[in-house]
C-alpha cells in the first residue's frame, strides 16, 4: 500500500465531495431577498462620463438600479428593454453599476449599444456588497422613499420590467 | 403494452450486467477463459436488452404512446417526427436511458472485439464498465423509469424544451458527445484491469490508444458541436460563455489529451507509463463529476435539470468511484510491471519527452484553473453561506497565458529530438516559424490590440501552425524529391505514418482553433439598430435593409421572421431572416439568428423585436469564426486517422 498516494487522494476526494455535497438544498437560481421592504443603502459614485451620482440627492424620485456588465449574457440581453424604458420614463431615475467589469470595455460596449442612462463604477465593489448582489444582472427598484420595493434576479422581461415599475407609482 | 415490453427489457439489461459483472470478476480472479466467455455473452445480452428499450422508446416518442410516461412527459402529436427522435435526449430520464444503451453498447463491442485476449485483464475492463452501466442501469430501471405507465392515458403532452427543438444540431451534438463521454469508461476499465492484473504490456497499450484516441475524437466534436449549436441558436453571438457544463466536457478533454501524449512518451521512450494511467482515471472522474453537474441540479447552468431527486445517489455513486480508484492506485501501482516497450531511457533537459511533461503539466494547471473556477460558487457558498459567480474574464485571464504556452509547446515539440537536442541546430529549426508568429503579432498591434497576454497568444498559434504545416509537408516534400514514384502519389507519403500525420493535423487544428479564437474574441464588433420599413441602416460597410415582418404557424410553434435584405457596398449578399419564435410551453420567445458566414468574417444577426413597421435587430461581425469550426474538424480528422495502421506496414502484411 502506498501511504502517500492515499494521503493525497483523501486530501482531494474528501473536501471535493464534501463541496458537492453541500450544494443540495440550495437552489442555485433563488436567491434570498432580505433587502425587499429596507431602505437602500447609500452610495455616492462616479459614472462612466464622469458624473458624480449620490443616491440621497435623489430622494423624492424612484430609482432603478441595475447590476451588469458586458461579459454576461442575460445583461445585453435586457439591454433594450432598459434602454428603451429610461426614454420613455422620465419620471423614473434609471441607473447603471458595472460589476466585476473593466470600464473602458464597459464604455466600448455602451458607444455600440447605446447608452439612454449613467452606469456607476465602484472600484472596490462596495456597492455589490451593499446590496447583497450575488450574481449579474440584477435589478433592484428603490422608490421615491428610498426603500427598495422590489428586486429581479437574472435577465429581466419587459413584464417584470413593467411590474416592478408599477410598484414604483 | 410499450410500457411493459420496455421495463421487461430494461430488467432483462439489468439482469444480464449484473451477472456480467460477477462473471467478469470471476474471470479476472481465476483467470479462466470459461468466466470470460460467460462475461462476453452477457455483456451481449445487455447490450442487446439496452439497444432494444431505446429503439422501443423512439417508437413511442414516434407514434405520440402517451401511455409511456416519458412520451406524456416530453412529446407532443404536433412535435415533427424528427425532434420527436431528438426528444429521446431532451429531459433527464430519456437522457438516462440513452447514457445507458451508449454505455451498454460499448461494452457489447469492446467485449467482441478483445475476444482472443487474455481473458483476467478482459474480464476485470469489461466487470468496470459494467458497474458503470449498471448504475445507470439502476436509475433508468428503478423509481424515475421512463417506461413508467401512465393511467389514465393523456390525449396530448407538452412537447419537449423548446431550445432542443430549434436547430438541427441537436441531433447530433448529444449523441457524438455522449460518445466521448461515456466511452470513457472504456480506456478506464482497461487502466483498471491493467492494475488489478499487475501488468501494463504494449499490446494491451495500444489497444488502449485505439479505444481512447476514438473516444477523444467523439469527445472533440462534441465540445465543438456544442459551440457551434451555442453560436446557430442562442443569438448572443458567441460559441463559449465558460458555463459550468461546457466546463465539465472541457475538464476530462483536457487530461484526456495529457493522457494520449503520456502515452507516447511512454510507449517511445518507456517513461511516463504510470502517469498515463493515472490521467486515465482521472479523465474519468471527471466525467463522473461533469455528469453530477448536469443531473443534479446543485450548478447553476443552460444545461442543468431542475433540482432532481437523483443528486444525492449520484453523489454517492461518484464517491464511491473516486475512493476506489484511489485506493487501486494506492494498492497497485508500486507492485505495477511495465512492459510497454523500451526500458527507460536517459533524456536530457531539452528533449522531446521534456516538452511532453511540461505540456502536460500546462495541461493539468489548466485542468486545475477550470475545475476551481468552476467548483468555485459551491466552495463559496459552503464556507460563507453566500452566492457568488465566476464569470468570463477569470477563466481568460487565467487561461490565457496557459493556452499561448501550449502553443508555444507544440511549435517547439516536433523541432526537438528524442533524448537531447542541440542547441545551435533547434534554433535554426525555429527561427523561420518564430519570424512568422512574430509578425502576425505585430500585423494583430498594428490592427489595434494591446493587451500582452493576448498578442503573445495569437504569435505562439501562428508560430504553431507554421510548424504544424512544415511537419506535414516534409514526408510530401521528400517523396516529391526523390523520382521513385510519380508526383501524384507524394501525398501519400502522409499515410506512411500515420500516427505523425495525425498528430500535426490536430496539432494544426489546435492552432487554428486558437488563432480563430484569439481573433473572433478580440475584434468582435456589435451593435443594436431599429430599422423602420422600407428604411435601412448601414455598419461597417454593411448596409441592412427591412423588408417586412413575416408569421409562421407551425404546430409546435409560431416565429416571428424579419425579412431583411443585406448589401455589402454595392454586392447583395441576399436575404436573412433572423427569427423569435413562441413555443407553448415557455413564456419567453427563443430566436433564431441568421448567419452569412464566410471565411473572413460572419455577420450574425438576432432579432430582439419584429413589427409591422420597425424591427429591432443585434447584429454582431466576428472575424474568422468558420476557423473555430474548421479547427475543430481538423482535430477530429487527426485523431481519427492517428490510429490506423501504416501504409507500409499493412503492404508487408498483405504481401
Amino acid at each position: 500500500m502506498n501511504w502517500k498516494v492515499l494521503v493525497i487522494g483523501a486530501v482531494l476526494v474528501v473536501p471535493l465531495v464534501w463541496i458537492l455535497a453541500s450544494g443540495f438544498g440550495h437552489n442555485p437560481r433563488a436567491i434570498p431577498t432580505t433587502t425587499i421592504g429596507s431602505p437602500a443603502a447609500d452610495f455616492s459614485l462616479v459614472s462612466l462620463d464622469g458624473e458624480k451620482v449620490r443616491l440621497s440627492e435623489l430622494r423624492g424620485e424612484p430609482v432603478v438600479l441595475n447590476f451588469w456588465s458586458t461579459w454576461c449574457g442575460p445583461c445585453v440581453h435586457e439591454h433594450p428593454l432598459l434602454q428603451a424604458a429610461a426614454t420613455q420614463r422620465k419620471d423614473v431615475v434609471f441607473l447603471g453599476v458595472l460589476y466585476g467589469d473593466d470600464a473602458d470595455t464597459a464604455r466600448a460596449y455602451l458607444a455600440r449599444a447605446g447608452s439612454a442612462y449613467p452606469t456607476l463604477v465602484d472600484d472596490s465593489q462596495r456597492i455589490v456588497v451593499d446590496y447583497g448582489v450575488a450574481g449579474v444582472p440584477e435589478t433592484f427598484f428603490i422608490d421615491a422613499e428610498g426603500v427598495i420595493a422590489h428586486k429581479v434576479s437574472g435577465g429581466i422581461s419587459q413584464a417584470q420590467l413593467m411590474a416592478g415599475l408599477e410598484l414604483l407609482k | 403494452m410499450i410500457p411493459t415490453l420496455g421495463r421487461a427489457l430494461l430488467f432483462l439489461g439489468l439482469g444480464a450486467t449484473a451477472a456480467g459483472i460477477s462473471a467478469g470478476v470471476i474471470a479476472g480472479w481465476r483467470r479462466s477463459p470459461e468466466a470470460a466467455r460467460w462475461t462476453r455473452h452477457l455483456t451481449l445480452v445487455s447490450a442487446g436488452a439496452f439497444t432494444a428499450a431505446t429503439l422501443l422508446m423512439i417508437y413511442a416518442l414516434l407514434v405520440h404512446d402517451f401511455s409511456v410516461a416519458y412520451v406524456a412527459d416530453v412529446g407532443s402529436t404536433t412535435t415533427p417526427a424528427m425532434i420527436s427522435v431528438v426528444s429521446l435526449w431532451s429531459s433527464l430520464d430519456g437522457s438516462m436511458l440513452f447514457w445507458a444503451f451508449v454505455a451498454a453498447a460499448y461494452a457489447g463491442v469492446f467485449a467482441w472485439r478483445t475476444r482472443f485476449d487474455d481473458p483476467a485483464r478482459v474480464g476485470w475492463a469489461i466487470a468496470v464498465q459494467l458497474v458503470v452501466l449498471l448504475f445507470f442501469a439502476l436509475l433508468v430501471a428503478g423509481e424515475a423509469t421512463p417506461f413508467a405507465l401512465v393511467d389514465p392515458v393523456p390525449a396530448e403532452g407538452p412537447g419537449p424544451n423548446p431550445l432542443l427543438q430549434n436547430h438541427i444540431l441537436m441531433a447530433v451534438h448529444p449523441p457524438t458527445l455522449y460518445l466521448g463521454y461515456v466511452g470513457m469508461a472504456v480506456p478506464f476499465g482497461m487502466a483498471v484491469a491493467a492494475l488489478a492484473t499487475g501488468k501494463l504490456d504494449a499490446s494491451w497499450t495500444s489497444t488502449m490508444r485505439a479505444w481512447s484516441l476514438f473516444v477523444w475524437a467523439f469527445l472533440t466534436l462534441g465540445i465543438v458541436l456544442g459551440g457551434w449549436w451555442s453560436y446557430e441558436v442562442l443569438g448572443w453571438g458567441g460559441y463559449w460563455a465558460w458555463d459550468p457544463v461546457e466546463n465539465a466536457s472541457l475538464l476530462p478533454w483536457l487530461t484526456f489529451t495529457a493522457f494520449l501524449h503520456s502515452l507516447i512518451v511512454a510507449q517511445r521512450r518507456g517513461h511516463l507509463a504510470l502517469t498515463a494511467l493515472v490521467l486515465v482515471i482521472a479523465s474519468f472522474l471527471l466525467t463522473m463529476l461533469g455528469t453530477f453537474m448536469t443531473r443534479s441540479g446543485v450548478f447553476n447552468s443552460v444545461h442543468s435539470f431542475t433540482q432532481s431527486p437523483i443528486g444525492p445517489v449520484f453523489l454517492v455513486f461518484l464517491a464511491t468511484c473516486l475512493v476506489g480508484s484511489v485506493l487501486l492506485l494506492a494498492a497497485k501501482m508500486d507492485t505495477l510491471k511495465i512492459e510497454i516497450g523500451p526500458k527507460p531511457r536517459h533524456s536530457g533537459l531539452i528533449s522531446r519527452e521534456a516538452g511532453f511533461l511540461l505540456a502536460n503539466l500546462v495541461l493539468i494547471a489548466f485542468t486545475a484553473t477550470v475545475l476551481l473556477g468552476t467548483v468555485y460558487p459551491l466552495i463559496n457558498q459552503a464556507i460563507t453561506g453566500e452566492q457568488v459567480s465566476v464569470g468570463g474574464p477569470y477563466y481568460e485571464k487565467m487561461t490565457l497565458p496557459l493556452m499561448a504556452g501550449l502553443l508555444g509547446l507544440m511549435g517547439l515539440g516536433p523541432a526537438l529530438p528524442w533524448g537531447g537536442a542541440s542547441v545551435p541546430v533547434l534554433l535554426k529549426q525555429l527561427l523561420p516559424p518564430a519570424l512568422i508568429g512574430l509578425i502576425v503579432g505585430v500585423i494583430a498591434f498594428v490592427m489595434g490590440l494591446d493587451r500582452p497576454w493576448v498578442l503573445l497568444f495569437l504569435a505562439t498559434s501562428a508560430f504553431a501552425v507554421v510548424v504544424s504545416l512544415r511537419e506535414l509537408w516534409a514526408p510530401v516534400g521528400a517523396a516529391l524529391r526523390s523520382d521513385k514514384h510519380p508526383a501524384l502519389e507524394a501525398p501519400l507519403a502522409l499515410l506512411r505514418s500515420p500516427r505523425r500525420t495525425g498528430a500535426h493535423i490536430a496539432h494544426l487544428g489546435v492552432a487554428v482553433l486558437a488563432i480563430s479564437i484569439g481573433f473572433s474574441t478580440a475584434f468582435k464588433q456589435e451593435v443594436e439598430l431599429s430599422i423602420a420599413l422600407g428604411e435601412s441602416a448601414e455598419w461597417n460597410g454593411y448596409t441592412i435593409g427591412y423588408l417586412g415582418g413575416e408569421r409562421i404557424d407551425d404546430p409546435h410553434r409560431t416565429s416571428t421572421r424579419a425579412r431583411l435584405a443585406v448589401f455589402e457596398g454595392r454586392h447583395d449578399l441576399g436575404e436573412l431572416k433572423p427569427a423569435l419564435n413562441k413555443y407553448p410551453r415557455m413564456s419567453q420567445a427563443i430566436g433564431t439568428p441568421a448567419v452569412i458566414s464566410r471565411l473572413r468574417e460572419d455577420l450574425y444577426i438576432s432579432a430582439v423585436r419584429v413589427a409591422a413597421e420597425r424591427v429591432s435587430i443585434r447584429a454582431f461581425l466576428q472575424p474568422l469564426v468558420s476557423g473555430v469550426w474548421l479547427g475543430g474538424l481538423l482535430l477530429v480528422i487527426g485523431s481519427l486517422i492517428a490510429p490506423l495502421p501504416g501504409l507500409r506496414r499493412r503492404r508487408k502484411e498483405a504481401a
